[in-house]
């Protein structure tokens, strides 16, 4: 038609909608997930689904975390770890259970008590632990804060040691481990349904939080440019400890989850989940709160065909080859943005 | 500024320090008991017997009952006037670092050892693998070493490549150990699996280190000689979700085989067997044998009596021997006030043994020579030891040691889970023993 | 420096005074520094552990074992400042390097292989070796920014150990491989016990070896090309600095001091295993970097000795110092369970008192503690706005 085209068209091509919505990372999972499927079966499947939200709910506060200050929270696998302790002891001291609750009503309760509990004491955790072992460091080198991560993950780690013993100890299975569901023909455990349907409510709920809040907005533009929201009347300290509570906060979550469906916790758990959690984060691209969501589910797939497919040995390495070979060709993770270089 | 002044006070307060160090004098290590009331005059001094172990961190339940047997031989002999007239201290050093046992600690804990004229014996280590660096160590100086719980047979049998670890004097016989090597355990368990137990397709797991693995490869060599089928798979020590590992066996599948220890995920595997509902036997070697349901970090803990049910495990002793009860006993009553570790896991008893044989070859050498130097005591209790006529009186039954420093006891007991013992919490009961006697 | 500026009159650059004049001095004749001051430590501390408290402890002989370990840290902490200190590449999987100069020598001299090649070529294979692998780990971080970058690099500190510890057939797994030969030199083998002093002089002439090479190479233009790309990478490439190179460059040589240690605890311990390379290593090499100073080449080997000691040593012997010196409650507390609390305390109290480390160079210290901050620290600032 005519010679000159405008910048704005008046209908967007399939393509940049396409690429607007950046749908192609959702669809690449799910494809791979939905070949997985037919691969590794239906009880695999969900082993692989139950695993990753645990994951994906650790892998949430380290990226919010690194979302705002740019840490690689170290300490935050031994704070998740703290949580499933603290999930325990709420059960057995504070509520007096030891095994499963038959009734629905009085297992939502407690369930929800426990959830209360865990949450808050892990977020003022998590506070406390930015308070007085990071913002001193905010303007220190890039690695300071690095290494007192790690130290404080030592001492959180220690501190369970000595209070709990080293040794794995039980912890109630409110929810029967037996109790199963037909679902589709597939028999599905309650205990996983619950531990999936909890880790995507709380992402739901967190991404509405940023999303539509006046604090969610403060975190978002804190992440963005300190200086410039700082300006703008936003009190930095309040919403990077905000940013803290809120993500340790579903590290007890994933801790009470962790709880449930094991059965069993021990001090040495948060070093490995926190580096899992870490990988999930950088995989979906860190900073990203859907991103590590779908690292989390992404890695647990992983982990498990490695195991279905009789490498289990392998299974860690095959983690982070998948994250190598993610990041060679989108730097920036699954769905992170893009960007040039940032000093 | 600041820390030159916290520098300033601490080197200060060293120096203080070692100025009242009287030099020798030593007490027990903490959390013992004391020793009696007034006993014979002690007037040679001290000897020391050190205590390799890692003692810290997740590796603190493997490594810490192990080093309470062995301390309570010790103390249990002061309390009788100490030996020869010298009195006992055990010298322990923890090889465990950030919660693992590190080999590369562990071989500079042996120098300190080697280095330290008054050390008569070392009772350790744990892991074969830290065995591999300090065996050199120790044979080079001709310090005797007793593990209570190394099995892999190359650190003993020249046919396995022992004598690459004691290059230098390769006819020194200086490392001894009590505990059964994996190729008499593995295939002992294979053969019960298979003719008594009548299981035909195993699950066969190991914790990818060198007593589960080494074990887990002899069964299985066994288990498949007298025509069953193993599907094999490994699962590092870490480990803490095995359900891909169970959704993914074969559905013939009749049993399990777990090479490892239990702080490897034994307890965490069988809990998760039951949860997915599979009710075949659960089997393993002695690394799964470490306490009844009221113990921390006991197999039977972890997964529950009623899951730990019918669950099959061997340990390299006679089974069925009264002093086994009398050393459980007094183990509880000497550590009753420890938080952690008030009851004998898998290795206590081992390790008190090697303790004992360490003091017995030592009193033995010092009636032919009460005199003699630290070098020749040293020297003496390792020939002592390590001479195949020289039998012991130890916790595990009589012991005595081959050519190659491997005990000669011929018998792997069976023990088996009962879920009644133990006040309901589930205890390892003794089944039966079996005579694998190498000829 | 005209002729009129005399010694004595000139203000040495390095600061007023004594250590300034040491500074400069060192400075300008780096190398004979290196070899003087390292020679003075290795003689000093052997005879510093004679006398009490030290010699309650140990005898010469076990403490000079443990600056024989203390100094293949040191050769690791040499190698990961270049890495991280000089060029600014986080690398969280410093230890896969270790592993590789290792078992390349384990490969090399044991029954394992059948083979027996000598120690001192292998030193230099080693390193080779180290060096190749560092370039390829390094090749795909090459895009990736920043803490991306540090993924990575931790991703393949944990699959090297994962690879050699499944792969039986090559490196017979858990087991490790053992009966590797110490090395010999005039056909005397090294003692396993007894004389401390060939492991001991070996790696002193190993540190100072590496000191030097390292010194030589920061004053050279790939040094500045790695401050460069440091400080800030896009403005280095707009300047010519050609980042690819420069960037495997900086991970060949700082995994080569890797694999030389490697090669040297190879040799020493006789046996290796997949466990003596766990993520672990890599951090507290990481820690000592930033403990000791990033950039400065001395003060990470104070750092890396200063903690290694620390965690290895006294740490472990609190048990048996408070045994031997009676303390009303100390002796009682079983110190061994309180390990990780007190290296984890000490660690971020470091990091709170000195976050630039004990020993930062002298950039670092000027970006830390601006000439500015320092005016306002003492007086405010013109706009009435006061220190905190």
């Amino acid at each position: 038609m005519t010679t000159t085209t405008t910048v704005l068209s008046a209908r967007p091509s399939f393509v940049e909608t396409f690429q607007r919505l950046r749908l192609g990372p959702y669809l690449f999972v799910l494809g791979v997930a939905a070949i997985d499927y037919v691969v590794i079966g239906p009880n695999q499947f969900v082993n692989a689904l139950t695993i990753g939200a645990i994951y994906a709910l650790v892998a949430l506060g380290y990226t919010m975390v690194y979302g705002i200050i740019e840490l690689i929270n170290f300490a935050h696998g031994d704070v998740f770890m703290v949580g499933a302790f603290t999930s325990m002891f709420v059960l057995t001291q504070a509520l007096g259970q030891d095994g499963p609750i038959d009734s629905p009503g009085m297992l939502a309760v407690v369930l929800f008590i426990n959830f209360t509990i865990t949450m808050i004491a892990l977020g003022i955790l998590g506070a406390a632990i930015e308070r007085f072992a990071y913002r001193p460091l905010r303007h220190a080198p890039r690695l300071a804060p690095l290494i007192t991560a790690i130290g404080v993950s030592f001492i959180l780690q220690n501190i369970i040691q000595i209070i709990y013993g080293p040794s794995p100890i039980n912890t109630p299975q409110v929810i029967d481990p037996a109790a199963r569901v037909e679902i589709g023909g597939v028999s599905i455990g309650v205990v996983n349904i619950f531990t999936i349907v909890t880790a995507v409510l709380l992402m739901i709920a967190l991404q509405m939080l940023v999303s539509r809040t006046k604090i969610g907005r403060a975190m978002r533009s804190t992440a963005s440019d300190r200086d410039a929201a700082q300006l703008m009347g936003v009190d930095i300290n309040r919403t990077i400890a905000i940013t803290f509570f809120i993500g340790s906060a579903l590290a007890g979550a994933a801790g009470v989850v962790q709880g449930l469906y094991f059965g069993n916790i021990q001090f040495t758990l948060g070093f490995q989940a926190g580096l899992k959690a870490f990988t999930a984060a950088v995989l979906g691209g860190i900073g990203n709160i859907t991103g590590a969501a779908l690292g989390g589910f992404v890695i647990g797939f992983v982990e498990v065909t490695a195991g279905a497919l009789g490498f289990f040995v392998w299974g860690q390495a095959a983690v982070f080859a998948v994250l190598i070979i993610t990041l060679v060709f989108r730097p920036s993770g699954l769905l992170g943005q893009q960007l040039g270089e940032r000093t | 500024m600041k820390l030159r002044k916290l520098g300033g006070l601490a080197l200060g307060a060293m120096l203080v320090a070692a100025a009242c160090n009287t030099g020798g004098g030593a007490t027990a290590t903490p959390g013992a008991p004391a020793p009696g009331a007034t006993q014979a005059p002690v007037d040679k001094g001290t000897l020391k017997i050190g205590v390799t172990l890692p003692l810290s961190g997740g590796a603190a339940a493997d490594g810490q009952p192990t080093m309470k047997g062995a301390q309570l031989a010790v103390d249990q002999a002061n309390e009788a006037g100490g030996i020869g007239g010298y009195k006992l201290e055990l010298m322990v050093l923890d090889h465990a670092v950030n919660g693992k046992y590190n080999e590369q600690q562990g071989a500079q804990d042996m120098q300190t050892f080697v280095g330290d004229s008054a050390v008569v014996g070392v009772v350790g280590p744990y892991n074969s693998a830290v065995a591999k660096v300090q065996i050199p160590i120790s044979n080079d100086a001709g310090v005797l070493q007793c593990s209570p719980a190394n099995t892999n047979e190359a650190l003993t049998k020249p046919e396995f490549g022992a004598l690459d670890y004691r290059k230098n004097f390769p006819e020194r016989i200086n490392y001894v150990r009590v505990a059964a090597t994996d190729d008499i355990q593995g295939p002992a368990m294979a053969v019960y699996d298979f003719n008594t137990l009548k299981l035909r397709n195993l699950l066969v797991v190991d914790d990818v280190t060198t007593f589960g693995k080494g074990v887990a490869d002899n069964f299985q060599k066994k288990f498949e000689e007298l025509g069953g089928t193993v599907q094999r798979v490994g699962a590092p020590a870490d480990t803490t979700d095995f359900n891909s590992i169970i959704s993914a066996a074969k559905p013939e599948t009749d049993g399990v085989y777990y090479g490892g220890v239990v702080t490897s995920g034994a307890g965490l595997l069988l809990k998760q067997l039951r949860q997915q509902g599979k009710t075949f036997p659960f089997t393993g070697p002695d690394g799964i044998v470490n306490g009844s349901g009221k113990a921390e970090g006991a197999l039977i803990q972890i997964a529950g009596a009623a899951a730990s049910a019918g669950s099959y495990g061997t340990i390299a002793a006679i089974g069925d021997f009264p002093g086994r009860a009398d050393f459980e006993a007094a183990y509880a009553e000497a550590f009753k006030n420890d938080a952690d570790f008030n009851t004998a896991g898998a290795y206590s008893g081992p390790a008190y043994a090697c303790a004992t044989i360490i003091l017995k070859s030592l009193e033995e050498f010092l009636k032919t020579s009460p005199d003699a130097d630290q070098a020749a005591i040293r020297e003496g209790v390792r020939a002592w030891a390590s001479d195949t006529s020289n039998t012991f009186d130890t916790v595990l039954g009589t012991e005595s040691f081959d050519k190659n420093g491997d005990t000669t006891q011929p018998f792997i007991s069976f023990y088996v889970v009962d879920p009644a013992a133990a006040d309901g919490a589930g205890d390892w009961v003794f089944k039966e023993q079996l005579n694998f006697a190498q000829e | 420096m005209t002729a009129a500026n005399t010694k004595l009159s000139r203000t040495p650059a390095g600061g007023p005074g004594l250590r300034g004049r040491l500074s400069d001095l060192s400075s300008r004749h780096r190398s004979i520094a290196v070899i003087v001051g390292m020679s003075l430590v290795a003689l000093v501390l052997p005879l510093i552990v004679l006398l009490p408290p030290f010699s309650s402890f140990s005898g010469q002989t076990v403490w000079m074992d443990g600056f024989t370990i203390a100094g293949i840290y040191v050769l690791l902490a040499l190698g990961l400042n270049v890495v991280v200190g000089l060029a600014g590449l986080l690398d969280l999987g410093y230890a896969a390097f270790f592993a590789i100069g290792a078992y390349t020598y384990a490969l090399a001299a044991s029954p394992f292989t059948g083979w027996d090649l000598p120690f001192w070529p292998m030193l230099l294979m080693g390193a080779v070796v180290a060096a190749i692998f560092g370039i390829l780990l390094g090749a795909p971080t090459l895009r990736l920014r920043g803490d991306y970058l540090a993924i990575v690099t931790l991703g393949f500190g944990e699959i090297v150990p994962i690879v050699i510890l499944n792969s039986s057939k090559y490196t017979d797994g858990p087991n490790g491989i053992g009966g590797i030969s110490p090395p010999t030199l005039l056909d005397t083998r090294f003692p396993t016990t007894g004389n401390p002093w060939p492991f001991y002089l070996t790696m002193l002439v190993l540190i100072i070896l590496s000191m030097i090479f390292i010194y030589r190479l920061q004053d050279s233009r790939l040094g500045r090309a790695w401050m460069a790309i440091r400080e800030d990478e896009l403005a280095a490439a707009a300047n010519g600095v050609n980042t690819v190179v420069t960037k495997l460059l900086a991970f060949a040589i700082g995994a080569s001091t890797a694999g030389l240690a490697g090669v040297f605890l190879a040799s020493k311990l006789q046996t290796v295993t997949p466990n003596l390379f766990r993520f672990d290593v890599s951090f507290t090499v990481l820690a000592m970097v930033v403990l000791g100073g990033m950039g400065n080449v001395w003060g990470v080997a104070v750092g890396a000795f200063i903690i290694f000691m620390i965690q290895s040593v006294f740490l472990k012997q609190l048990n048996i110092f408070f045994n031997n010196v009676q303390v009303p409650i100390l002796s009682d507390i079983d110190f061994l369970q309180y390990q990780f609390l007190l290296y984890g305390i000490a660690l971020v109290a470091m990091m709170l008192l000195r976050p630039e480390g004990l020993f930062p160079s002298r950039r670092r210290r000027r970006e830390l503690h601006t000439e500015e901050d320092e005016v306002f620290a003492e007086h405010g600032d013109a706009m009435g706005a006061a220190p905190e």
